[in-house]
């Protein structure tokens, strides 16, 4: 490759790298301005604070923040937890076993998966408002489990296809019992498949803003989203700029260090999935 | 631990290797199946609660749809077949929604999917730093969508310390003026600012489906074609693209059923005003703020066949993929 041509490739390269981060370079940047820095028209803050984290994390805004991220944090856990297990469950039958309608079952599966969540929030709402369940962690477990199961197994098989079960049988034939074979062959080849569905999982149910919206009223089990999105200032006339911009911040921490840590699994996973179908 | 993003073939290498095939029916017959089923015959009712807990909430909701149900009057609940379809049909709002929803479907695929097969091109060359690149490209998809929306209004639209108006100055002081244009964004381009933002959200998407595309070709044959005396742009335009095709459908149709329903950036960005509710965004308002529950859930049956008829193409495209990968 010429110099030249070396040379545009870099400028393309620096100009993705603005496109991308300068937004969120100046998201961290305004999180660490003061209300009167805010509009100062430089980039950098003039005078760094924490004002804005202490006032989300300590001060008066963290009535709506703290409870929420607890909130967040739990609801998507044990959702990715539960549909991990069951789509464990479904993707093993599904890479075993021959039966009628198996591609019936995963078209069902990925059609629930685009399924407009607008559209199951609104009979959910009366439903869960008269069995008690509105405003709980359970009522927006279940339908985070809507969002995430129909992926999880839809990755799920895809990686659990590519095992080789005939290694379970050699297993056998070497003596060891069925339970033996599956724990000690099967699930270490399994693992890395069963990681990455938790780790899509995870990442679906923590960006959700519909159902956090709709199905909670107070901080009994609103997730953070649906926090972000109530955040006001402190007088009518005040935009609540700083302390979204670091609520903002904080939100996006888990998932960027979640998805770093792991980028390579989740790349090869989505692609597995979406590509190779 | 790597920084760089690396996707799981290596350059160079031959297509991806067919799925192995199902294995052969094993032998023994009508007793061998029957054990295998009571073996594994306990996983199904995994599979059947996923389908009762993802279905049961529409089922709920096609009934209401036909319902007669407004909160505000509740004694008039029962039955009256088409009538909310038919109200939802001819509603003038409803109709602007169906209207804005195509309209920012369409923009924010399209846009996305030209700039990611742009940034795809360029990541798919290699350049020094190109893993560090390709890392920070994903960044935004990475962002909760409600953060990135509120990112977007409070801190690039604002008028007073907007980031790009905050450019439009320093740009304007590099010239020595002091009174640079300052338009509110959001009032004067409110589909544009929504727009923008979203597509601000795909690019990575689409970028990194259209990466796996591009290194999924036969380099042998491009090489062939480079020694033969091709053009970069005939090779291009010839081989890549007719390669990159059935990818970028993929992208095109999968970024299509999410953004249909995109709630969150309506919601935040503009609260639905000034022209910009979508169809989502006017069956959450009827629900929670008309109360009007019959006619909230026929739009939401009409959002859902919309995704069904792309997702019908969707699903299409992704089997056609797939039977290539076995024939090959």
């Amino acid at each position: 490759m010429s110099t030249k041509e070396k040379t545009w490739w870099w400028v393309g390269g620096v100009l993705i790298i603005l496109y991308c981060l300068f937004p969120i370079a100046w998201i961290v940047s305004l999180s660490f301005k003061t209300t009167a820095d805010l509009a100062n028209k430089s980039f950098l803050p003039s005078a760094w604070t924490w004002e804005n984290y202490s006032t989300i994390l300590t001060g008066t805004a963290s009535d709506l923040f703290l409870p929420a991220l607890r909130n967040s944090f739990g609801i998507c856990l044990i959702a990715t937890a539960i549909s991990c297990l069951l789509s464990m469950f479904a993707a093993y039958a599904i890479a075993r076993l021959d039966f009628p309608g198996k591609k019936l079952i995963l078209g069902t599966a990925l059609g629930v998966a685009i399924f407009p969540v607008i559209s199951i929030v609104t009979p959910l709402f009366n439903l869960w408002r008269q069995i008690g369940l509105y405003d709980t962690w359970p009522g927006l477990i279940i339908p985070y489990l809507s969002l995430t199961l129909p992926i999880s197994i839809w990755t799920m098989s895809a990686f659990f296809r590519e095992i080789p079960w005939e290694m379970e049988q050699a297993a056998q034939v070497d003596g060891a019992t069925t339970w033996q074979a599956f724990r000690k062959v099967i699930v270490p080849l399994a693992a890395p498949g069963v990681f990455t569905t938790a780790i899509i999982a995870f990442f679906i149910a923590w960006n959700d803003f519909a159902y956090g919206i709709s199905l909670t009223s107070t901080s009994a089990a609103r997730p953070v989203p649906a926090a972000l999105g109530l955040f006001s200032g402190a007088s009518q006339f005040q935009d609540p700029t700083g302390a979204i911009a670091a609520a903002a911040v904080i939100v996006t921490i888990p998932v960027v260090v979640l998805v770093l840590l792991f980028q390579r699994r989740i790349v090869a996973g989505l692609t597995n999935g979406a590509v190779k179908g | 631990m790597s920084t760089t993003l690396e996707t799981s073939r290596g350059r160079g290498q031959q297509p991806p290797t067919p799925p192995t095939p199902p294995p052969p029916p094993p032998p023994g017959g009508a007793l061998r199946r029957t054990s295998d089923w009571a073996r594994r015959a306990p996983l199904l009712p995994a599979l059947v609660f996923t389908i009762v807990v993802t279905q049961l909430p529409f089922v709920v909701t096609l009934v209401v749809s036909f319902m007669d149900w407004n909160a505000y009057y509740p004694d008039e609940r029962g039955f009256t077949g088409f009538s909310n379809y038919a109200s939802v049909l001819t509603d003038v709002n409803m109709r602007e929604a169906i209207l804005t929803t195509v309209i920012l479907t369409v923009v924010v695929v399209l846009v996305s999917l030209l700039l990611g097969l742009g940034v795809a091109l360029l990541l798919d060359r290699r350049f020094r730093g190109r893993g560090v690149v390709r890392t920070m490209m994903i960044t935004p998809f990475l962002i909760v969508p409600v953060a990135a929306a509120l990112l977007w209004k409070h801190a690039l639209f604002n008028p007073e310390y907007g980031l790009l108006n905050g450019t439009l100055n320093g740009i304007w002081r590099l010239f020595g003026s002091d009174d640079a244009p300052q338009p509110d964004w959001i009032t004067a381009a409110p589909l544009v600012s929504v727009e923008v933002a979203l597509i601000w959200q795909w690019t990575p998407f689409m970028m990194l489906i259209l990466l796996a595309g591009l290194q999924s070709r036969p380099l042998d044959v491009i090489e062939a074609a480079r020694l033969d005396g091709a053009s970069t742009w005939q090779i291009f335009r010839y081989m890549t693209l007719p390669h990159l095709r059935r990818y970028l459908e993929l992208g095109a149709l999968l970024g299509s059923i999410y953004i249909v329903q995109n709630f969150d950036a309506v919601f935040t960005i503009t609260s639905g005003g000034l022209g910009t509710a979508n169809l989502p965004y006017v069956i959450y308002q009827t629900f929670y703020q008309a109360h009007d529950y019959g006619r909230a859930s026929a739009a939401g049956v009409v959002v859902v066949i919309g995704t069904i008829v792309i997702a019908t193409l969707a699903l299409r495209t992704v089997s056609t993929l797939f039977q290539e990968e076995n024939a090959r």
